[in-house]
């Protein structure tokens, strides 16, 4: 039960973002606003991968998450495509994994 | 809604991978499925599950925000385009925007082909994938006996690599995911889980305010 109401209030907070600009129609976000917004999603998403990638059981550590990471992170730099991303930072996770690392 | 369809492995891929991981952090598929059906945000989806079971409820929804802000600026930038409609349609409309089917619908309008009913086709198309493959790929991951031997625990952190790249335009944003990054480092060992996140966000976006201002104020001078 909780879950589904966890899952409602997502659910509220995603339609808000979604409405919000478009019931405001016409008139303008304030510039600063918009700049600042601009840079909200690279920052959050920055902050979910580094600590998976070097604390990801709670403390600092180079482990395969690292590199694989490291090689997903230079796929995304090259492709900027996710499914890229993701094949790209899989497969060296199973290279060293396979090679016993 | 036809046109949905080169987007659909995309969107099918990470329903069935998101699937996977939601059974992996303990969902049972018709959890995996009504989240898909009542929240349908992919990326918050998988944020959220990244830290569930360790955050609480408000930092799951700050979290939640944080990755949908985009979407204030997606509507803001196809609003104009729903000028006369019906409130109620306007809603409804929002309610199902995806980046997939706002892409898909701002790219029309731009060619001249757009209307709201392309817009609700997009939208449709992709809300009939979604939670579809998500429910599949949580009904296959049980069959999976351990999926962090096979590194699925990486599947979000890839994900959003590869999301991050597309917002690192130039040096102001690579500063601000590379600080953002180093003080969730920070922040994993002096914060409650699932606040870092929040923190970090904050901190790490206020400082691409700041320098992008700073450079206005120096190319100005």
């Amino acid at each position: 039960m909780d879950t589904l109401l966890i899952f409602c209030g997502m659910a509220v907070v995603t339609f808000l973002t979604r409405y919000a600009a478009i019931a405001a129609l016409g008139r303008e976000i304030p510039s600063r606003l918009r700049r600042w917004l601009r840079y909200v999603p690279p920052a959050v998403l920055a902050a979910l991968v580094a600590p998976a990638a070097l604390a990801p059981k709670g403390h600092l550590e180079l482990g395969l998450p690292a590199w694989a990471l490291l090689a997903g992170a230079a796929v995304a730099w090259r492709t900027r495509s996710v499914l890229w991303t993701l094949v790209g930072g899989l497969a060296v996770f199973w290279l060293l994994r396979g090679l016993g690392l | 809604m036809l046109d949905t369809a080169p987007l659909a492995p995309g969107v099918i891929a990470f329903g069935l991978l998101y699937g996977m991981v939601a059974r992996q952090v303990g969902f049972s598929p018709w959890e995996a499925w009504a989240m898909s059906l009542i929240v349908h945000a992919g990326s918050a989806q998988f944020a959220v599950l990244g830290m569930w079971g360790t955050a609480g409820v408000v930092p799951i929804l700050l979290t939640t925000l944080a990755i949908n802000l985009r979407h204030l600026l997606m509507g803001a930038s196809i609003a104009p385009h729903l000028q006369g409609l019906h409130p109620r349609w306007r809603a409804f409309l929002a309610l199902w925007m995806s980046d997939e089917s706002y892409a898909l619908a701002i790219a029309a309008y731009e060619r001249g082909t757009g209307s709201p009913r392309y817009f609700l086709g997009a939208n449709v198309g992709i809300y009939l994938l979604w939670p579809t493959s998500g429910l599949v790929g949580a009904l296959l991951g049980s069959a999976l006996p351990d999926p962090g031997r096979y590194g699925l625990d990486l599947v979000f952190p890839l994900a959003f690599l590869g999301l991050l790249a597309s917002f690192l335009k130039d040096r102001i944003g690579v500063a601000v995911a590379l600080a953002a990054g180093g003080l969730a480092l920070l922040g994993v060992t002096l914060l409650p889980t699932g606040w870092t996140v929040v923190v970090a966000g904050l901190l790490g976006s206020l400082l691409g305010l700041l320098l992008e201002e700073a450079k206005e104020a120096w190319t100005r001078s």
